[in-house]
């Protein structure tokens, strides 16, 4: 069975942003604090137009915010 | 805890309270302690005072974003567990009389809004707990 893995590189670039908490990303990208959260954990997948959105606020691709990892288990 | 996890936590705390107090009821009428039928809307208010308390009690969440795709995503997934605990209480409160007191017995007609309120708490009840489970499973580290 494959199980899909999405990883994210969020909390490095929020601290490589001038220390930008979860709070003011979220403001950012017109989300509440908690998917923020939910999504730096790895515990909810983000729509691809938030991805998008997040990935724009940290001025890189979407690539380098998520990394997506296919393994078989 | 945002107003929907407020509102699901009060919901399932007042459901277990009113559920605890009809089975004592039911216990009390069982061993003929003198209890009246009356007595038996008590535990239904209370059970209901969830609903009430969350209207009362539970303002807006603060901040300019209340509400997001996640928070959609949640809600749609309660929604769908209630439907299913409806659609599940229904089978089973329906063939339950048949299973009890047999097939040539009758019922009285007050089983009928009975079955409905009933449904009505199944229905809150399964969707609170879906609330809590999701938002639980998914808010437990990573916050600064």
């Amino acid at each position: 069975m494959a199980e899909n893995n999405l990883n994210n590189q969020i909390r490095r670039l929020r601290f490589e942003n001038g220390e930008m908490t979860q709070e003011q990303l979220a403001d950012k990208v017109g989300v509440t604090r908690q998917t923020i959260i939910a999504v730096e954990a790895g515990k909810y997948a983000p729509s691809l137009p938030l991805a998008f959105r997040i990935a724009r606020t940290f001025n890189v691709s979407v690539e380098q915010v998520f990394q997506y990892e296919d393994s078989q288990i | 805890m945002n107003r929907a996890q407020k509102i699901s936590l009060t919901m399932v705390i007042t459901f277990l309270l009113g559920l605890f107090l009809g089975v004592i009821l039911i216990v009390m009428r069982f061993f003929d302690l003198g209890v009246p039928k009356i007595a038996f809307l008590f535990p239904v208010f209370i059970a209901g005072s969830g609903g009430i308390i969350s209207i009362t009690c539970f303002k807006k969440d603060k901040g300019a974003i209340t509400f997001d795709e996640r928070d959609k995503l949640i809600e749609k997934n309660a929604n769908l567990a209630g439907f299913g605990a409806v659609y599940l209480y229904v089978i089973v409160m329906s063939f339950l009389p048949i299973g009890i007191l047999g097939e040539e017995a009758s019922i009285p007609v007050t089983w009928c809004p009975v079955l409905l309120i009933g449904a009505g708490f199944c229905q809150a009840f399964a969707q609170s707990i879906a609330i809590l489970v999701q938002y639980g499973r998914r808010d437990k580290d990573g916050g600064e």
